[in-house]
Protein backbone atom coordinates (compact mmCIF):
# COMPACT_ATOMS: atom_id res chain seq x y z
CA UNK A 1 0.00 0.00 0.00
CA UNK A 2 1.51 3.08 -1.22
CA UNK A 3 2.38 6.46 1.36
CA UNK A 4 2.82 9.87 -0.06
CA UNK A 5 3.75 13.36 0.35
CA UNK A 6 0.72 14.41 0.02
CA UNK A 7 -1.36 12.67 2.91
CA UNK A 8 -0.67 14.62 5.87
CA UNK A 9 -2.18 17.79 4.28
CA UNK A 10 -4.88 15.45 3.14
CA UNK A 11 -5.28 14.40 6.66
CA UNK A 12 -5.88 17.74 7.68
CA UNK A 13 -8.20 18.79 5.22
CA UNK A 14 -10.27 16.31 7.00
CA UNK A 15 -10.07 17.38 10.17
CA UNK A 16 -10.71 21.37 9.23
CA UNK A 17 -13.53 20.54 7.43
CA UNK A 18 -15.25 17.51 9.85
CA UNK A 19 -14.33 19.05 13.20
CA UNK A 20 -12.79 16.13 14.09
CA UNK A 21 -9.34 15.37 16.51
CA UNK A 22 -6.82 14.37 14.56
CA UNK A 23 -6.53 11.32 15.81
CA UNK A 24 -9.75 10.51 14.66
CA UNK A 25 -8.85 10.85 11.15
CA UNK A 26 -6.28 7.87 10.07
CA UNK A 27 -5.02 6.84 6.50
CA UNK A 28 -7.69 4.16 6.24
CA UNK A 29 -10.51 5.81 7.33
CA UNK A 30 -13.53 5.93 5.13
CA UNK A 31 -14.72 9.40 4.48
CA UNK A 32 -18.24 8.59 3.88
CA UNK A 33 -18.39 5.57 6.14
CA UNK A 34 -15.96 6.07 9.09
CA UNK A 35 -16.08 9.85 9.09
CA UNK A 36 -19.69 10.51 8.19
CA UNK A 37 -18.62 12.80 5.43
CA UNK A 38 -21.61 14.37 3.25
CA UNK A 39 -21.47 16.11 -0.10
CA UNK A 40 -21.05 19.59 1.16
CA UNK A 41 -17.87 17.97 3.34
CA UNK A 42 -16.48 16.63 0.22
CA UNK A 43 -16.55 19.55 -1.44
CA UNK A 44 -14.91 21.74 1.78
CA UNK A 45 -12.67 18.99 1.95
CA UNK A 46 -11.58 19.27 -2.08
CA UNK A 47 -11.38 23.09 -1.73
CA UNK A 48 -8.92 22.92 1.31
CA UNK A 49 -6.77 20.01 -0.51
CA UNK A 50 -6.58 22.64 -3.65
CA UNK A 51 -5.36 25.39 -1.11
CA UNK A 52 -2.52 23.50 0.55
CA UNK A 53 -1.20 21.70 -2.65
CA UNK A 54 -2.64 23.49 -5.60
CA UNK A 55 -4.24 19.87 -6.59
CA UNK A 56 -7.70 20.95 -8.23
CA UNK A 57 -10.20 18.40 -7.65
CA UNK A 58 -13.62 18.60 -8.64
CA UNK A 59 -15.95 16.63 -7.00
CA UNK A 60 -17.09 14.85 -10.21
CA UNK A 61 -13.39 14.39 -10.87
CA UNK A 62 -13.96 11.71 -7.72
CA UNK A 63 -16.75 9.87 -9.47
CA UNK A 64 -14.84 9.69 -12.58
CA UNK A 65 -11.56 8.53 -10.32
CA UNK A 66 -13.22 5.83 -8.62
CA UNK A 67 -15.31 4.61 -11.90
CA UNK A 68 -12.59 4.84 -13.84
CA UNK A 69 -14.09 5.92 -17.45
CA UNK A 70 -16.24 2.66 -17.53
CA UNK A 71 -20.19 3.59 -18.65
CA UNK A 72 -22.97 2.82 -16.20
CA UNK A 73 -24.32 0.13 -18.03
CA UNK A 74 -20.65 -1.84 -17.66
CA UNK A 75 -19.63 -0.70 -13.93
CA UNK A 76 -23.01 -2.01 -12.60
CA UNK A 77 -24.84 -5.41 -13.05
CA UNK A 78 -28.36 -5.84 -14.02
CA UNK A 79 -29.78 -5.78 -9.91
CA UNK A 80 -27.24 -2.66 -9.26
CA UNK A 81 -24.38 -4.12 -7.93
CA UNK A 82 -20.54 -3.71 -9.37
CA UNK A 83 -19.86 -5.95 -11.96
CA UNK A 84 -16.81 -7.68 -12.55
CA UNK A 85 -15.27 -5.29 -14.85
CA UNK A 86 -15.63 -2.61 -11.98
CA UNK A 87 -14.30 -4.42 -9.36
CA UNK A 88 -11.37 -4.81 -11.42
CA UNK A 89 -11.44 -1.43 -11.34
CA UNK A 90 -11.55 -0.63 -7.99
CA UNK A 91 -8.51 -2.88 -6.80
CA UNK A 92 -6.67 -0.53 -8.91
CA UNK A 93 -7.52 2.55 -7.20
CA UNK A 94 -8.72 1.42 -3.70
CA UNK A 95 -6.03 -0.95 -3.32
CA UNK A 96 -7.29 -1.97 0.66
CA UNK A 97 -10.42 -3.77 -0.87
CA UNK A 98 -10.63 -7.51 -0.98
CA UNK A 99 -13.17 -8.40 -4.21
CA UNK A 100 -13.07 -11.87 -3.56
CA UNK A 101 -15.66 -10.96 -1.20
CA UNK A 102 -17.43 -8.26 -2.63
CA UNK A 103 -18.15 -9.87 -5.59
CA UNK A 104 -22.21 -9.59 -6.87
CA UNK A 105 -22.51 -8.20 -3.15
CA UNK A 106 -21.17 -4.41 -3.79
CA UNK A 107 -23.97 -2.15 -4.52
CA UNK A 108 -22.80 0.55 -7.21
CA UNK A 109 -24.41 3.60 -5.25
CA UNK A 110 -21.84 2.36 -2.05
CA UNK A 111 -18.88 2.62 -3.74
CA UNK A 112 -18.08 5.56 -2.26
CA UNK A 113 -18.43 4.49 1.08
CA UNK A 114 -15.27 2.22 0.67
CA UNK A 115 -12.77 5.35 -0.52
CA UNK A 116 -10.68 6.20 2.50
CA UNK A 117 -8.37 8.84 3.50
CA UNK A 118 -5.29 7.29 1.57
CA UNK A 119 -7.16 6.75 -1.03
CA UNK A 120 -7.93 9.92 -1.55
CA UNK A 121 -4.48 11.37 -1.22
CA UNK A 122 -3.18 9.13 -4.19
CA UNK A 123 -5.66 10.52 -6.30
CA UNK A 124 -4.49 14.34 -5.12
CA UNK A 125 -0.68 12.85 -6.77
CA UNK A 126 -2.52 12.57 -10.11
CA UNK A 127 -4.11 15.90 -9.67
CA UNK A 128 -1.42 18.46 -8.22
CA UNK A 129 0.72 20.49 -10.09
CA UNK A 130 4.06 19.28 -11.24
CA UNK A 131 6.92 20.18 -8.63
CA UNK A 132 4.79 20.28 -6.14
CA UNK A 133 4.15 17.75 -2.77
CA UNK B 1 -12.06 44.05 24.08
CA UNK B 2 -10.59 47.46 22.99
CA UNK B 3 -12.86 50.89 23.57
CA UNK B 4 -14.03 51.47 19.95
CA UNK B 5 -15.10 55.00 18.68
CA UNK B 6 -19.22 54.98 18.62
CA UNK B 7 -21.38 54.68 15.94
CA UNK B 8 -20.45 56.59 12.60
CA UNK B 9 -21.73 57.33 9.02
CA UNK B 10 -21.52 54.41 7.33
CA UNK B 11 -20.55 56.93 4.69
CA UNK B 12 -17.55 57.87 6.99
CA UNK B 13 -15.70 54.74 7.15
CA UNK B 14 -14.27 53.00 3.95
CA UNK B 15 -15.68 49.93 5.01
CA UNK B 16 -15.22 48.22 1.65
CA UNK B 17 -11.79 49.45 0.53
CA UNK B 18 -10.12 46.80 -1.10
CA UNK B 19 -12.69 44.69 -1.74
CA UNK B 20 -13.76 44.22 -5.15
CA UNK B 21 -18.07 43.92 -5.90
CA UNK B 22 -20.08 42.89 -8.74
CA UNK B 23 -23.66 44.86 -9.07
CA UNK B 24 -26.05 43.23 -11.79
CA UNK B 25 -28.44 45.60 -13.38
CA UNK B 26 -26.50 49.09 -12.41
CA UNK B 27 -27.59 50.57 -14.86
CA UNK B 28 -29.93 52.54 -13.35
CA UNK B 29 -32.79 53.09 -10.24
CA UNK B 30 -31.94 50.83 -7.50
CA UNK B 31 -28.47 49.21 -9.10
CA UNK B 32 -27.18 52.29 -9.84
CA UNK B 33 -27.80 53.83 -6.55
CA UNK B 34 -26.24 50.48 -4.96
CA UNK B 35 -23.50 50.75 -7.18
CA UNK B 36 -22.70 54.47 -6.07
CA UNK B 37 -23.03 53.67 -2.57
CA UNK B 38 -20.35 50.53 -2.83
CA UNK B 39 -17.86 53.08 -4.55
CA UNK B 40 -18.41 55.86 -1.49
CA UNK B 41 -17.36 53.20 1.26
CA UNK B 42 -14.18 51.94 -0.97
CA UNK B 43 -15.38 49.32 -3.71
CA UNK B 44 -14.04 48.70 -6.75
CA UNK B 45 -17.35 48.34 -8.41
CA UNK B 46 -18.02 46.11 -11.49
CA UNK B 47 -21.65 47.97 -13.32
CA UNK B 48 -23.38 45.65 -14.99
CA UNK B 49 -25.93 46.11 -17.65
CA UNK B 50 -27.86 44.69 -20.04
CA UNK B 51 -28.97 46.97 -22.66
CA UNK B 52 -27.98 50.53 -21.64
CA UNK B 53 -24.18 50.68 -22.07
CA UNK B 54 -24.73 54.84 -21.75
CA UNK B 55 -26.12 54.88 -18.84
CA UNK B 56 -23.82 52.32 -17.40
CA UNK B 57 -21.35 54.52 -18.41
CA UNK B 58 -22.58 57.25 -16.48
CA UNK B 59 -22.64 55.03 -12.98
CA UNK B 60 -19.18 54.33 -14.06
CA UNK B 61 -17.91 57.99 -14.55
CA UNK B 62 -20.00 59.29 -11.60
CA UNK B 63 -17.83 56.88 -9.62
CA UNK B 64 -14.83 57.38 -11.38
CA UNK B 65 -15.44 61.34 -10.54
CA UNK B 66 -15.19 60.62 -6.81
CA UNK B 67 -11.81 58.81 -6.88
CA UNK B 68 -13.51 55.06 -6.98
CA UNK B 69 -12.89 52.42 -9.35
CA UNK B 70 -15.36 50.97 -11.78
CA UNK B 71 -15.89 49.48 -14.94
CA UNK B 72 -19.15 48.68 -16.77
CA UNK B 73 -19.96 45.03 -18.29
CA UNK B 74 -22.48 43.87 -19.98
CA UNK B 75 -24.42 40.65 -19.92
CA UNK B 76 -28.12 38.98 -20.19
CA UNK B 77 -28.65 37.66 -16.24
CA UNK B 78 -30.81 35.67 -17.93
CA UNK B 79 -28.34 33.26 -19.82
CA UNK B 80 -26.04 31.40 -17.44
CA UNK B 81 -23.13 31.23 -19.82
CA UNK B 82 -23.07 35.23 -19.56
CA UNK B 83 -23.25 35.14 -15.86
CA UNK B 84 -19.94 33.25 -16.19
CA UNK B 85 -18.23 35.98 -18.18
CA UNK B 86 -19.45 38.47 -16.39
CA UNK B 87 -18.18 36.97 -13.32
CA UNK B 88 -14.79 36.27 -14.99
CA UNK B 89 -15.23 39.76 -16.87
CA UNK B 90 -14.73 41.58 -13.17
CA UNK B 91 -11.64 39.60 -11.72
CA UNK B 92 -9.91 40.26 -14.93
CA UNK B 93 -11.00 43.83 -14.73
CA UNK B 94 -11.10 44.76 -10.97
CA UNK B 95 -8.48 41.79 -9.36
CA UNK B 96 -11.16 39.49 -7.91
CA UNK B 97 -14.74 39.63 -6.31
CA UNK B 98 -15.61 40.06 -3.04
CA UNK B 99 -19.14 40.85 -2.97
CA UNK B 100 -22.14 39.80 -5.46
CA UNK B 101 -25.41 42.12 -5.51
CA UNK B 102 -27.85 40.15 -7.72
CA UNK B 103 -30.05 43.00 -8.36
CA UNK B 104 -31.05 42.79 -12.03
CA UNK B 105 -35.36 42.40 -12.12
CA UNK B 106 -38.17 43.23 -14.37
CA UNK B 107 -42.05 43.40 -14.11
CA UNK B 108 -44.45 42.32 -16.72
CA UNK B 109 -47.85 42.76 -14.20
CA UNK B 110 -50.66 41.02 -15.15
CA UNK B 111 -53.82 39.61 -13.95
CA UNK B 112 -53.39 35.59 -13.40
CA UNK B 113 -56.32 35.49 -15.07
CA UNK B 114 -55.23 37.17 -18.44
CA UNK B 115 -51.75 36.33 -18.28
CA UNK B 116 -49.90 34.47 -20.72
CA UNK B 117 -47.48 31.81 -19.60
CA UNK B 118 -44.56 34.30 -21.37
CA UNK B 119 -45.02 36.50 -19.14
CA UNK B 120 -44.05 34.79 -15.96
CA UNK B 121 -41.30 32.89 -17.64
CA UNK B 122 -39.61 36.03 -18.34
CA UNK B 123 -39.85 37.46 -15.24
CA UNK B 124 -38.71 33.99 -13.41
CA UNK B 125 -35.62 33.87 -15.74
CA UNK B 126 -34.51 37.66 -15.09
CA UNK B 127 -35.76 37.68 -11.73
CA UNK B 128 -34.89 34.29 -10.19
CA UNK B 129 -32.49 32.77 -12.57
CA UNK B 130 -30.19 35.49 -12.72
CA UNK B 131 -29.80 35.41 -9.11
CA UNK B 132 -28.97 31.70 -9.69
CA UNK B 133 -26.87 32.31 -12.32
CA UNK B 134 -24.68 34.80 -10.85
CA UNK B 135 -24.71 33.08 -7.41
CA UNK B 136 -23.25 29.66 -9.13
CA UNK B 137 -20.90 31.78 -11.31
CA UNK B 138 -19.49 33.62 -8.22
CA UNK B 139 -19.70 30.96 -5.60
CA UNK B 140 -15.69 29.04 -7.20
CA UNK B 141 -14.21 31.85 -6.33
CA UNK B 142 -15.80 32.77 -2.95
CA UNK B 143 -15.89 29.48 -1.52
CA UNK B 144 -12.21 28.84 -2.57
CA UNK B 145 -11.10 32.35 -1.26
CA UNK B 146 -13.46 30.95 1.75
CA UNK B 147 -14.85 34.74 2.09
CA UNK B 148 -17.91 36.91 0.43
CA UNK B 149 -21.01 38.19 0.76
CA UNK B 150 -23.58 37.75 -2.06
CA UNK B 151 -26.68 40.53 -1.15
CA UNK B 152 -29.97 39.62 -3.39
CA UNK B 153 -32.28 42.29 -4.06
CA UNK B 154 -35.64 40.97 -3.07
CA UNK B 155 -39.09 42.69 -2.70
CA UNK B 156 -41.27 42.58 -0.10
CA UNK B 157 -43.76 41.44 -2.23
CA UNK B 158 -41.76 38.11 -2.18
CA UNK B 159 -43.70 37.93 1.33
CA UNK B 160 -47.19 39.50 0.56
CA UNK B 161 -49.44 39.68 -1.88
CA UNK B 162 -50.77 42.24 -4.65
CA UNK B 163 -53.03 41.98 -7.12
CA UNK B 164 -51.47 42.20 -10.40
CA UNK B 165 -47.75 41.27 -9.16
CA UNK B 166 -48.10 37.28 -9.01
CA UNK B 167 -44.70 36.98 -11.26
CA UNK B 168 -42.86 39.26 -9.82
CA UNK B 169 -43.80 38.20 -6.19
CA UNK B 170 -43.72 34.91 -7.09
CA UNK B 171 -40.22 35.73 -8.68
CA UNK B 172 -38.37 37.35 -5.56
CA UNK B 173 -40.30 34.51 -3.19
CA UNK B 174 -38.05 32.23 -5.05
CA UNK B 175 -35.04 34.30 -4.27
CA UNK B 176 -35.73 34.42 -0.85
CA UNK B 177 -35.47 30.61 -0.27
CA UNK B 178 -32.85 30.65 -2.64
CA UNK B 179 -30.60 32.97 -0.26
CA UNK B 180 -31.56 30.82 2.39
CA UNK B 181 -30.29 27.76 1.03
CA UNK B 182 -27.16 30.04 0.08
CA UNK B 183 -26.62 30.43 3.48
CA UNK B 184 -26.73 27.68 4.76
CA UNK B 185 -24.57 26.18 2.11
CA UNK B 186 -21.91 28.56 2.34
CA UNK B 187 -21.57 29.37 5.72
CA UNK B 188 -19.19 27.35 6.35
CA UNK B 189 -16.76 28.32 3.37
CA UNK B 190 -17.09 32.01 5.14
CA UNK B 191 -19.24 33.33 2.09
CA UNK B 192 -22.26 35.68 3.77
CA UNK B 193 -26.30 35.66 1.62
CA UNK B 194 -28.61 37.69 2.35
CA UNK B 195 -31.51 39.58 0.99
CA UNK B 196 -32.89 42.98 1.22
CA UNK B 197 -36.74 43.43 0.66
CA UNK B 198 -37.10 46.86 -0.33
CA UNK B 199 -41.01 47.98 -0.51
CA UNK B 200 -42.15 50.88 -2.52
CA UNK B 201 -38.66 52.69 -3.57
CA UNK B 202 -38.89 55.67 -5.89
CA UNK B 203 -37.80 53.85 -9.13
CA UNK B 204 -38.76 53.29 -12.92
CA UNK B 205 -39.67 49.86 -12.30
CA UNK B 206 -42.60 50.43 -9.74
CA UNK B 207 -43.30 54.32 -11.77
CA UNK B 208 -46.86 52.91 -12.14
CA UNK B 209 -47.62 52.29 -9.11
CA UNK B 210 -45.98 55.13 -7.20
CA UNK B 211 -46.92 58.05 -9.28
CA UNK B 212 -50.92 57.14 -9.78
CA UNK B 213 -52.43 59.56 -8.43
CA UNK B 214 -49.63 61.21 -6.85
CA UNK B 215 -48.99 58.09 -5.16
CA UNK B 216 -51.51 58.58 -2.20
CA UNK B 217 -53.12 55.42 -2.59
CA UNK B 218 -50.12 53.47 -1.49
CA UNK B 219 -48.79 56.25 0.97
CA UNK B 220 -52.01 55.27 2.95
CA UNK B 221 -50.64 52.07 3.27
CA UNK B 222 -47.11 52.92 4.67
CA UNK B 223 -46.48 53.80 8.08
CA UNK B 224 -43.77 56.00 7.34
CA UNK B 225 -45.64 58.12 4.86
CA UNK B 226 -43.33 58.16 2.30
CA UNK B 227 -41.55 56.22 -0.54
CA UNK B 228 -37.97 55.02 -0.43
CA UNK B 229 -34.78 56.39 -1.75
CA UNK B 230 -33.13 54.89 -3.68
CA UNK B 231 -30.10 55.63 -1.22
CA UNK B 232 -32.63 53.87 1.53
CA UNK B 233 -31.72 50.75 0.32
CA UNK B 234 -28.54 51.14 -1.09
CA UNK B 235 -27.31 52.08 3.05
CA UNK B 236 -28.66 48.72 3.76
CA UNK B 237 -26.97 46.22 1.18
CA UNK B 238 -23.55 48.63 1.44
CA UNK B 239 -24.03 47.21 5.11
CA UNK B 240 -24.85 43.61 4.44
CA UNK B 241 -21.81 43.45 1.86
CA UNK B 242 -19.46 44.76 4.66
CA UNK B 243 -17.85 43.52 7.98
CA UNK B 244 -20.43 45.19 9.59
CA UNK B 245 -22.66 42.00 8.72
CA UNK B 246 -19.87 39.47 9.46
CA UNK B 247 -22.74 37.07 11.39
CA UNK B 248 -25.56 37.72 9.38
CA UNK B 249 -26.25 35.20 7.02
CA UNK B 250 -29.38 33.93 5.65
CA UNK B 251 -31.62 37.41 6.47
CA UNK B 252 -34.09 38.72 4.57
CA UNK B 253 -34.18 42.33 5.59
CA UNK B 254 -37.45 44.57 4.70
CA UNK B 255 -36.23 48.46 3.96
CA UNK B 256 -39.90 49.50 3.55
CA UNK B 257 -41.11 51.79 5.65
CA UNK B 258 -43.14 49.20 7.88
CA UNK B 259 -44.94 48.68 5.16
CA UNK B 260 -45.42 44.73 5.86
CA UNK B 261 -45.29 45.56 9.75
CA UNK B 262 -48.39 47.16 9.48
CA UNK B 263 -52.14 45.37 10.07
CA UNK B 264 -53.48 48.63 9.17
CA UNK B 265 -53.14 52.28 9.78
CA UNK B 266 -55.84 53.53 12.64
CA UNK B 267 -56.41 54.47 16.02
CA UNK B 268 -56.43 53.15 19.33
CA UNK B 269 -58.47 50.20 19.68
CA UNK B 270 -59.41 51.05 23.46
Amino acid sequence: MSDNNYLPAVQDAVVEALGLETEEVTPDSTLTGDLGAESIDLLDILFRIERATGAKIQASDLADHIQGGIPDAEFGTDDDMVSDLGLAHLQAVMPQIHIADLVGKLPADEVISLFTVRNLADMVTRFAPLGSG
Amino acid sequence: MPVSAGPRGAADQPSLAGRVALVTGASRGLGAAIALGLAARGAAVAVNYHASRARAEEVVRAIEDEGGKAVALPADVADPDACAELVAGTIANLGGLDVLVNNAGITKDSLIYQQEPADWLAVMRVNFGGVVNCTRAAMGTMLRQRSGSIVNISSVMGIRGWVGESPYAASKAAINAFTRCTAVEAARFGVRANAVLPGFAATDLVAGLTTKNGGRGILRQIPAKSFAGPEDVANVVAFLAGPGAAYMTGSLVTVDGGASAVLGVGAPLG
